[in-house]
């Protein structure tokens, strides 16, 4: 017998430790780095090639090199300089603003609602038939109702963002709450587990999964309702530059703040999921 | 009528006090508007320190009874006393070891073991040490920092013991706790469940359908009938310590144990 072998008959290999760091990624994910940035590439060459070729005119969609020219002039651009010029920051925070306000309303409510019926039956008949109903009510035909109360600009955008990205929350919420094995209720009540306690410790971890996706549909569900509450002719946020620049006709600040909410969007979902991790046990080691 | 098994063990010394006592135990169920009789005129208690087997087949309604004996299910008529006074809620006084898996998966086997103690004002340290006691105690102190879905189906079942027997209850019940693993496996469980019920001495009532698991762990058993579940009959085992599966007596025992549990 080697000397190795030995020694790994008395000290077992056991799996790593569980540090706070690894257990964020998964393994296997380092070789397949690239493989997201495929499709954008392929689109991106495809672009190219349209505008290149001239298969696709100009003022359809501008020349990636004209668009990356209005992006760096619409991020680091000096204000006052053209129009669009280094207005990013200013759009960006409001509209980041908006979408923090009108997700962390939907969450306040969405989360303790979704597990109050997920659990209590008397909950779930109360909210069920109307959440349902008004589920079924396209947030678009929201928007004269909201502009009538609320005007244009912050309170509506908040109220079309937090009202879309309930649904997907409180529903989410609910389902955790429910599919929860009672078994590990009863484990905890035999450990003393009282109400308060057992809601912290066993309801939200025991739900975590589905509580996390229905975080993330709802925080994708918030920026698109973001834009659309922005479309409305507030003077500031990504959705108002889009509307600007399609009535000055420049195309490609249009397609400029499509790439920047789709950046957004995806670091958002990004960072949700890592603060999560961050934040709860349960969301890194059961989801 | 058949002939008692054997006499009182001399094991039992009989001067220890009662803890449990059942009196007239009945559950009865409703299923689709008919009422389904599942447990009748169960009586029976149990002294401090002794470890009890509930024998039965599937079906003849142990899971109910040990349920109500936990409180997790309320008698149809009938009473439970611990102590003396009527059991009524699920409390740490009375602990379970489930048959299924029942752990906490988003906890390691250290944070499992410590969930009840957190519940208990204590201080860090003071937590920290029990859960190091008894994680020794199960042999998991290598372990600790585990998740659940990461240690077999044995380990599972010793976090499960560990987690309640810190709690110290009066007394644990076990709903087949070892039924589900293999033999050996089984084997290692009951002697360390043996080894435990030596040096902590609880008072353990242990369900099972494994005649040679009842033999093998207990100083008393309770042999259950089917239809309405009740308790048929009460057999003290005085087999020498340790019980070896391979020795005559516990062979003969075994084979009218099972003579009685099928007829
Ligand atoms: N909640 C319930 N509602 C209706 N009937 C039930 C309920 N729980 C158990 N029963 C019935 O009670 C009987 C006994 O069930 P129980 O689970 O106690 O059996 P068991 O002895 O534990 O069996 P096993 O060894 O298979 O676990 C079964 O016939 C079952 O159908
Ligand atoms: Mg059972």
């Amino acid at each position: 017998m080697t000397k190795r072998e030995n020694n790994l008959i008395r000290n077992p290999v056991f799996p790593p430790r569980r540090g706070t760091f690894r257990a964020w990624g998964r393994s296997g994910q380092t070789k397949l780095t690239l493989l997201p940035w495929l499709i954008p590439a392929l689109f991106l060459s495809a672009w190219i090639a349209a505008s290149e070729t001239g298969l696709i005119p100009t003022y359809l969609l501008p020349h990636p090199l004209e668009v990356g020219r209005a992006g760096y002039n619409y991020i680091f651009g000096k204000v006052g300089d053209a129009s669009f010029a280094g207005r990013f920051l200013g759009d960006a925070s409001a509209s980041l603003i908006r979408v923090g306000t009108g997700f962390g309303v939907a969450v306040i409510f969405g989360i303790p609602l979704g597990i109050l019926s997920g659990r209590l039956s008397v909950v779930q008949r109360l909210m069920g038939t109307t959440v349902n109903a008004l589920r079924a009510v396209p947030g678009i035909s929201w928007l004269p109702l909201a502009l009538v109360w609320f005007g244009i600009g912050m309170k509506t955008t908040v109220f079309l963002v937090a009202l879309a990205a309930f649904f997907p929350i409180y529903l989410n919420a609910a389902a955790g709450a429910r599919q929860i094995n009672p078994l590990l209720l009863q484990a905890g009540a035999m450990m003393g587990v009282k109400r308060l306690r057992g809601t912290f410790a066993i309801l939200l971890p025991g739900s975590m999964p589905h509580m996390m996706t229905g975080l993330r549909l709802g925080l994708g569900i918030a920026w698109a309702y973001l834009v659309l509450g922005e479309l409305t002719g507030v003077p500031n946020g990504l959705g108002a530059v889009i509307m600007d620049a399609r009535m000055l006709g420049r195309i490609d600040i249009i397609v400029v703040g499509i790439i920047i909410i789709a950046i957004m969007g995806r670091l958002g979902d990004q960072l949700l999921t890592i603060s999560l991790r961050f934040c709860f046990k349960s969301a890194r080691r059961t989801s | 009528m058949r002939p008692k098994l054997t006499a009182i063990s001399k094991t039992d010394p009989g001067t220890r006090k009662t803890i449990l006592e059942i009196n007239k135990l009945r559950k009865v169920f409703s299923v689709n508007g008919s009422f389904l009789t599942v447990l009748d005129c169960i009586d029976f208690s149990v002294k401090s320190g002794e470890m009890i087997c509930i024998l039965g087949r599937s079906g003849c309604g142990k899971s109910t009874l040990l349920k109500m004996l936990a409180g997790f299910l309320t008698p149809s008529s009938g009473e439970i006393l611990l102590n003396g006074k009527p059991v009524s809620d699920p409390g740490t006084d009375r602990c379970v070891v489930f048959q299924e898996d029942t752990l906490f998966p988003w906890l390691t086997v250290q944070e499992n073991i410590a969930f009840g103690l957190r519940g208990r004002n204590k201080d860090k340290k003071g937590i920290r040490k029990e859960v190091d006691r008894f994680l020794a105690l199960v042999g998991l102190t290598e372990f600790r920092d585990y998740l659940p879905r990461e240690i077999s189906g044995g380990m599972k079942q010793r976090v499960a013991l560990a987690r309640v027997l810190i709690l110290k209850p009066q007394i644990l019940f076990m709903d087949e706790p070892f039924a589900s693993l293999d033999a050996q496996t089984r084997e290692e469980m009951q002697n360390l469940l043996l080894s435990l019920w030596e040096k902590l001495s609880h008072t353990i009532i242990f369900v099972t359908h494994d005649v040679n698991e009842a033999i093998t762990l207990s100083d008393r058993i309770l042999v259950m009938s089917k239809n309405p579940g009740r308790i048929r009959e009460d057999i003290h085992v005085n087999l020498a310590r340790p019980r070896k599966l391979e020795k005559e007596e516990f062979i003969f025992f075994s084979r009218k144990l099972y003579e009685h549990l099928c007829d």
